[in-house]
Parts: structure tokens; C-alpha cells; sequence
């Protein structure tokens, strides 16, 4: 009797730590005890080091503050940079957060998909992109890659870029054989001969340096909306439904992007980006291709062209039948009151050139 | 060592005099179809979201979808190709290598440790590596399954083999019966149950070490097409692909035990264990 | 990994046979010459000086060590749930028709998907933390103590069922002292196939979560760079840890079924 008993209950106990963690996610939305962000990261070494404007977040103290005032705890979920669209898709969709600052495309296919995120903040105006092939490939532009197989990790950013510049060349999809990996074995397969070519981020760079690839070809000189960009998202439920955490969390972010923006921090964001794992050397090598200001690259604002690359993204996911339905460009943006405030909060309204930005 | 699994076939399968009784063949199907009752009824409640509780009635029509595109055919084809492949190279090379083992002192004294010491290396702990030294190709995916074949193969032959009586062999031997012969009419006889047994289990692994490799690196078959939808939030041809991959292991696992069944039906005297 | 039994110490003199040397050695000697041709050889054929290089720096910076315990912890929680579920299961399958009826069918299905397969309905429904690991393990744990528990406690010889109802014993008495004992070699089958099982479970949702620490999660991150050797040392602390803790389970089983035997007896 007492086997059987103790064995049911222990049967059933995880059953029903199951069933409550399929659950709590529902229970969760009725109070914003928590803040949850999530952010791309790396933590292989214990500590996780976050990827861009969060790390100043994470250390913004008058933020903190004004949250613990309002008894809300602000939790960083933490996201592989190996999966990032998937990951924080589907946590958005089992509502585990409430904000991740992450990519263009995995937002489209999210909202695609039936659950509804707003764009919030607008990050940096562009993140590049690279082609890279093998060192010892005769290949020198994508012409050249015709009919080969190219690793491209499917519904990431970057692939809008990349379909781009397939256009700009006259190629589609079917021209080449696109083998879906994620970066790391994206790398490994350039490295070993799995691929010809290689379409990613900077992280192409790191190839070089090891002399294992070459770069043929990034959109350092590409218009910017080639680029990729990564913003802060937002659930439309959350934002409804607390205004004046949403202004509170937009403030902090665009206070960040204002410390981020200055010259003299350039050196010290570029450092602190470095213990992510990418060598300093490679993001500096990025971040000097540039065509506009350092400051101006870190403008938060709304603009026309932010509005017509989001269309170019949805009319591209849903042309190669990455989504079914298509979205409406206009649809995915939260009202641009809440970076507006937050520019009138922190004093900075005519730090950044707004005359093209909505109001 | 007794086969497991073998006994909880259900009651259809036992020896039951209930058997020709209108219930005791309806009640395998109770269950599923309870569960699939439950997850319609949720489903049409919407008591989770859509996009994670998808209703039935959206996965049949993405399969409906997926087999009109050809695009399930293709994504199947190419993953049984492989497995067909790699399982026939591993379990015929894991036959004979096993035989031999039982058979030979000499590739025992030479081959033996090695085999032991490899055989232990999980076949998933090796795809970072095979992945570096075979790229992503065909040749990747028929290579680790060749591995998940070899070994289960070769250890049940040689299992099989060792366990042949030894009066067995000296009564081949006294007949002066041609090493052929000894082989075809003794040896692989004999050895034939526990050799189906570690097959059909090789089988069973190579199948879920297959998609597991497609989910990790491909550009097509099952696993790929699982992940390519995860990706894309398209739970429902995740369904898709977990229900086929269900289906085939399946139905890899009953064949084989039919097979297993015909060819032991005059053997059971045999059996040595 | 088949379930054979623990190799008998006997065979340990083996190793010191000269002749199981030879291939190895040979293997090995190939490898390095590979790795001495060229460059781009010496990228998958990484020299083996190299690969110890690798493992010293890993024990020394404590990142293998942090990497394993994170695997173990997984195996070791999803088995342990797992394998308490698949026993109350085949209990719960061995004593009740009507159970076996209902849940056999259903059982036999979804053991038939791969495990693996599984993964990105769990990571959407459970998240890609520890969680969903632990429940991959778990079901991998699940599934060999099920189906062992049943068939130990059906295939009871009936001549013990007939004495423990000579000897008065009610249900209970009689499922504790005589059917519970006698199935237990069985059940110790059961787990010696489920840890083999769990720790590869572990290692492959490693691989596909990309998250967190483990084996694995540090196999990934080494190919990146490319690193085989960071790849050959964990997959042989995979291999060395699998074998430990087969042959741990192997140890146990026999202490504790000897203790089993004399009571029974």
C-alpha cells in the first residue's frame, strides 16, 4: 500500500508540475508582477552577456528603480543566438514574455501567425550582412555560386538581405540549393566544404580571420534598408494593457540608445560588445563600414523608410511562402507616442534629426 | 536475455479466448480515439491558443496540403532512401562482421576491444564530428546510420552465433559438412531469432538517429521539413511530421516483428534461449 | 547501445592482450599523418596533441567539468521521474485489464515516434529551458521501465503466486513480498536500458535546444570555430560517462538482486 501510494503521488506530482507550467502562462497575464525581456545572449561561461542596447539596460539603474518602485520585476530571458527567431517566437506565443529585442522577419512570421507583437522602440538603422565562401574558392561574387549550395538559417533577418541581393542579380531561391542551418553549423559546413557559400552576419568576419573563409560580399555599400534590422518588440496585450510600464521600458531604451549614440561611448560599447564572442576587431571592421554618423545610426525614430522595409519584409516572407496570410506593414507599429515621450522625458528632441520621424 | 516489449503487444495479440468477441477487438481503438475526441473538444473550446494546440481538423488539412504539393512524398522519399541505404550497409557489414567475431579467434583477438570500445560512443555524440569530417550531404546521413546499424547488428549476430551449441557444430563438423553449407544450413539458422530481434531494434534506432540528424542538418527529408515549419511557427506540419514519423516507426517495428514471427514459426524447438 | 551485461572482470586481462593493440594503434597512427598533410587536413583531423591540449585547457578552466555536471544533473532528474513514472505505470498495466486495454495501444504509439522527433512540439509548448530537456529525458527513461515492470510482473512463475496464497497472503502482502521481488530483475533490465537511453536523450536535446549547460550545448558551441578537438574530448567524456553509469547501474542491479534472491529464496 504504501509503494503503490508513494509511487502514484509520485507519479502524478510531475504530471502536475507539467500541467501547471502549460498553464501558468495563461494565469501570468492578469498581473505584471514581472517584466520579462527577452534578449539575445550568450552564457557558455556562466554570466550571460546580452547582444546590443540591452546590455545598457541591464545596467541602467534608474530603471531598475523605477520598476522595484512599482513592485514589478524585470526578468532577462535569455535566447541562444543559434535560434533566436524560433525561440522567441514561440515564447512569445506561449506568452512567457512580454518584450524581446530582436529581428524584422521572425516578427513578421510571428504576426503572421495569428499572435500580435508591436514594434515599440526601432533600434540601429541597419545591421550588415555578408556573403562568404570558402578561402580557397574560385568564387568572387553570387553569380559565381549559381546552382551551389549556400547555408542560409530560414526566417532569421538576414535572409530578406540576402533575397535582396538575389533580386539585384536576377537570381530567386531556386537558383541556388539553400541548406537551412543555423549559424554555428552554418560555419561548420563552410569550414569542412558542406557549402559553397555562406550568408549571415558579422560573425563572417571571424571566418576570415581564421583564414578559413572570405567575405565576396556585405552590404556595407548596399541602400540601408538591405540591411537587417532589430527593434524592440512588444506583445500588443501587454502594451495595451500597461501603457505606463511600456513608456517606462521605451524611455529606458531610448536612454540607452542616447549613451550608446555618443562618440565617446563608441569605444566602451564596442568593448563590452566584444565579450559576446565576437573579437572587437570584427565589430569594429562593421561598424566603420557605415555610411551614416555613429550617432545617427543609433537614431530610435519612426520613419518612412522603417515603414516601406517592413513592407519589403512582408511582401517578401509571404512571396516564398514563408507566411500565409500577408501583414500589413503599417499594422506592425505601436504608436510612435511612446518614443516621442520618451525623447520629451529625457530632453533629447532635437538630439537626433526628426524631421522625417512621425510624430 | 528476454525480448522485451514483445509481451505488451496489447490484447488483440494474446492469447485470449475473448478474441472472436466483438469488444476485445474494438478496444485498442478506445483510447486513441478518446485522445483524439479530447483534443478536438480542446481545441474547438480554444482553451489554448491556436498556434500551440493545433486543432485536428488544421492539421488534416495541412497533410492534406503537404500530399497534394508532393511535397510530404518527397520529404518521406528522401528519408527512407537514406535509411534504406545506410540500414543495409550497416546490418549486412554488422552481420558479418558479428559471424566473424563469434567465429574467429583471430578478428576476435585483433578487432574485439576496438569494437567494444567503439560500440559504446553514442551515435549522436559523433554528428558534431561527422558533420566536420562528411559536411551535410547524403553521405553524413547514410554514414550515421551505417554506425546506429553496425553495431546493434553485429553484437546480436555474434550474440546469435555464440549461442549455437557447440554439439550443434561438432555435428556439422562430424558430417565434414562444407564450411558454405555450414554456414547457410547451421550457423545463420540458428542464430536467426536473436539476430531479427537485434535488427528490428538497430531499426528502431536508426530511425530516430535519422531525424534527428535532418533536424539538425539538411536540406531536406522528414526532419527538415519538421523544422523548416517549426521555424516558420507552422505547428501544424510539425504535427504533420510527428504523426508520419510515428507512422513509420510503426510500421518498421510491426513488419519487422511479422517478419520475425514467419520466419521463426517452425523454430520455436529451436530456440536456444 | 545494446543491453548486454556488464562485462565480467575476467575479461579485464584482456586489455593487456598485445594483439587488441595493434589496430588501434595503427588507426591512430594514420590519423596523425592525416593531420600532418595539409592545412585544411589538420582542420578534421585535428592532431592529437591538440585534442589533449583542448581537454587540459577545458578541465582547467572548469568548463568541461561545469558542461558535465549540467549533463548529468539533466540525466540524472529525467531519470529518476521517468523511471518512477514507467514503474508506477507497469504496475498500475500488470494488475488491471481494463487499464492495460485503454492505455496499451496509446502507449505503443507514441512510443513509436522518436523521441527527438518530438522536439519542436516541446520547445513551443514548454519552452526551451530545463524543463523541456527533463521531459525528453524522462520519456526516454519512461518507456524500457513501463514495459520492463509489466512483463516482470506477469511473468511471475506461478508456482510463488500459488505459495503466497497457500501462506495466506492478502494482495498486498502478496504483491510486496513475493510478485514485487520476483519482477524486480526485470525492473533492473528495465533501468539498465533506460540509463543508456536517458544520457543519449540527454545529449541529443542538448544538441537540438542550443541552451544552457551540457555536453552537447559545448559540442555545438565548438563547431562553430570549428573546433574537433573541443568535439572529440566531449564526445569521449560522453562515451567514458555513458559507460560509468551503465556500469554503476550494472553494479547496483547486482548488489541489490543478490539481497533479493536470498530473501525470496
Amino acid at each position: 500500500m504504501n509503494f503503490r501510494n508513494r509511487a502514484l503521488g509520485r507519479f502524478l506530482s510531475p504530471i502536475l508540475a507539467l500541467l501547471t507550467s502549460l498553464t501558468a502562462p495563461l494565469a501570468a497575464a492578469d498581473e505584471p508582477a514581472k517584466l520579462r525581456i527577452a534578449v539575445v545572449a550568450n552564457s557558455t561561461s556562466g554570466t550571460p552577456v546580452f547582444v546590443g542596447p540591452p546590455q545598457r539596460l541591464a545596467s541602467d539603474q534608474e530603471f531598475q528603480q523605477a520598476l522595484r518602485q512599482r513592485n514589478v520585476e524585470l526578468e532577462w530571458v535569455p535566447v541562444s543566438s543559434a535560434a533566436v527567431a524560433t525561440l522567441t517566437n514561440e515564447a512569445f506565443t506561449n506568452r512567457r514574455i512580454d518584450f524581446a529585442f530582436y529581428g524584422d522577419l521572425p516578427s513578421v512570421i510571428l504576426n503572421a501567425s495569428g499572435i500580435k507583437t508591436r514594434l515599440l522602440v526601432p533600434g540601429n538603422l541597419g545591421t550588415n550582412t555578408y556573403l562568404a565562401v570558402p578561402a580557397n574558392s574560385g568564387a568572387r561574387s553570387l553569380q559565381d555560386l549559381k546552382g551551389k549550395r549556400i547555408a542560409l538559417h530560414r526566417g532569421r533577418p538576414w535572409e530578406v538581405s540576402f533575397a535582396k541581393l538575389l533580386e539585384a542579380n536576377g537570381l530567386g531561391f531556386n537558383d541556388f540549393r539553400i541548406i537551412n542551418l543555423n549559424p554555428q553549423a552554418g560555419a561548420a559546413a563552410l569550414a569542412s566544404g558542406g557549402v559553397e557559400g555562406f550568408f549571415t552576419l558579422d560573425d563572417a568576419y571571424v571566418l576570415e580571420e581564421r583564414g578559413i573563409a572570405k567575405v565576396i560580399w556585405s552590404s556595407h555599400q548596399a541602400p540601408h534598408d538591405w540591411k537587417m534590422r532589430a527593434e524592440l518588440w512588444g506583445s500588443e496585450e501587454f502594451i495595451n494593457r500597461y501603457p505606463e510600464l511600456t513608456q517606462l521600458l521605451a524611455t529606458a531604451t531610448v536612454r540607452a540608445m542616447h549613451w550608446i549614440s555618443r562618440d565617446e561611448n563608441r569605444d566602451e560599447y564596442i568593448r563590452l560588445q566584444a565579450r559576446f564572442g565576437l573579437p572587437e576587431t570584427v565589430i569594429r571592421r562593421d561598424a566603420d563600414a557605415n555610411q551614416v554618423t555613429w550617432k545617427d545610426y543609433w537614431a530610435p525614430l519612426f520613419t518612412d523608410s522603417l515603414k516601406k522595409h517592413y513592407e519589403q519584409v512582408a511582401a517578401h516572407a509571404h512571396r516564398n511562402k514563408l507566411i500565409r496570410k500577408s501583414v500589413e506593414a503599417a499594422e506592425l507599429f505601436a504608436s510612435p507616442g511612446f518614443v516621442n515621450r520618451a525623447l520629451q522625458e529625457l530632453g533629447l528632441e532635437h538630439y537626433w534629426n526628426t524631421a522625417e520621424a512621425w510624430q | 536475455m528476454a525480448v522485451i516489449g514483445e509481451v505488451l503487444t496489447g490484447p488483440a495479440d494474446r492469447p485470449r479466448r475473448s478474441l472472436r468477441l466483438n469488444p476485445a477487438v474494438l478496444a485498442p481503438l478506445v483510447s486513441p480515439l478518446a485522445l483524439l475526441a479530447i483534443w478536438y473538444w480542446v481545441a474547438s473550446r480554444e482553451i489554448f491558443p491556436e498556434q500551440i494546440l493545433v486543432p485536428p481538423g488544421v492539421v488534416l488539412e495541412a497533410f492534406r496540403e503537404l500530399t497534394e504539393s508532393g511535397e510530404l512524398q518527397e520529404h518521406l522519399g528522401i528519408s527512407l532512401y537514406r535509411l534504406t541505404l545506410g540500414f543495409l550497409i550497416g546490418a549486412l557489414s554488422g552481420l558479418i562482421f558479428g559471424v566473424l567475431l563469434a567465429l574467429s579467434r583471430q578478428v576476435r583477438d585483433y578487432a574485439g576491444s576496438l569494437f567494444q570500445a567503439l560500440r559504446q560512443i553514442p551515435t549522436l555524440a559523433l554528428i558534431p564530428m561527422f558533420i566536420l569530417f562528411f559536411g551535410i550531404g547524403e553521405t553524413l546521413k547514410v554514414v550515421i546510420i551505417v554506425k546506429a546499424t553496425f553495431f546493434p547488428v553485429a553484437v546480436a549476430a555474434w550474440d546469435g552465433v555464440k549461442g549455437i551449441p557447440t554439439q550443434y557444430l561438432e555435428v556439422g563438423h562430424l558430417y565434414r559438412l562444407k564450411r558454405r553449407d555450414l554456414w547457410l544450413r547451421l550457423v545463420l539458422p540458428a542464430a536467426v531469432s536473436p539476430l531479427l530481434t537485434g535488427i528490428r531494434i538497430a531499426l528502431g534506432r536508426s530511425w530516430l538517429v535519422l531525424v534527428a540528424v535532418e533536424l539538425l542538418a539538411a536540406d531536406s527529408g522528414i526532419g527538415q521539413m519538421m523544422e523548416l515549419a517549426r521555424q516558420m511557427m507552422r505547428l501544424d506540419i510539425v504535427m504533420v511530421g510527428v504523426f508520419v514519423t510515428g507512422i513509420i516507426g510503426f510500421a518498421l517495428d510491426k513488419g519487422f516483428r511479422l517478419l520475425e514471427r514467419l520466419l521463426l514459426r517452425g523454430r520455436i524447438a529451436e530456440k536456444t534461449t | 547501445m545494446s543491453g548486454n551485461a556488464p562485462r565480467r572482470p575476467g575479461e579485464a586481462g584482456r586489455l593487456l592482450h598485445l594483439k587488441g593493440w595493434l589496430v588501434p594503434v595503427l588507426l591512430l597512427a594514420v590519423w596523425q599523418y592525416m593531420a600532418g598533410l595539409s592545412q585544411a587536413h589538420a582542420h578534421a583531423f585535428v592532431p592529437l596533441q591538440q585534442v589533449v591540449e583542448a581537454a587540459r585547457q577545458l578541465i582547467l578552466s572548469g568548463e568541461l567539468w561545469l558542461n558535465l555536471l549540467g549533463s548529468l544533473q539533466r540525466t540524472s532528474t529525467g531519470l529518476v521521474i521517468g523511471s518512477l513514472a514507467g514503474l508506477a505505470l507497469g504496475i498500475l498495466l500488470a494488475f488491471s485489464r481494463i487499464a492495460l486495454t485503454l492505455v496499451s495501444p496509446l502507449f505503443h504509439s507514441i512510443r513509436q515516434v522518436p523521441l527527438l522527433g518530438l522536439t519542436p512540439l516541446i520547445a513551443l509548448w514548454m519552452g526551451n529551458g530545463e524543463p523541456a530537456k527533463i521531459f525528453l529525458v524522462s520519456l526516454a527513461a519512461f518507456y524500457p521501465l513501463v514495459l520492463n515492470t509489466y512483463e516482470g510482473l506477469r511473468n511471475v512463475d506461478p508456482q510463488y503466486q500459488e505459495l503466497g496464497r497457500i501462506l495466506g497472503f492478502n494482495r498486498l502482502l502478496l504483491f510486496r513480498r513475493v510478485l514485487l521481488p520476483a519482477a524486480l530483475p526485470s525492473i533492473f533490465t528495465g533501468l539498465q536500458q533506460a540509463v543508456p537511453f536517458a544520457w543519449i536523450t540527454a545529449l541529443g536535446s542538448e544538441l537540438l535546444f542550443n541552451a544552457g549547460t551540457g555536453l552537447g550545448s559545448l559540442m555545438m558551441t565548438a563547431e562553430v570555430g570549428a573546433r574537433m578537438d573541443i568535439i572529440i574530448v566531449c564526445a569521449v567524456t560522453v562515451t567514458l560517462l555513458g559507460m560509468l553509469m551503465s556500469y554503476l547501474v550494472g553494479a547496483l542491479a547486482n548488489r541489490v538482486l543478490n539481497r533479493g534472491t536470498v530473501k525470496t529464496g
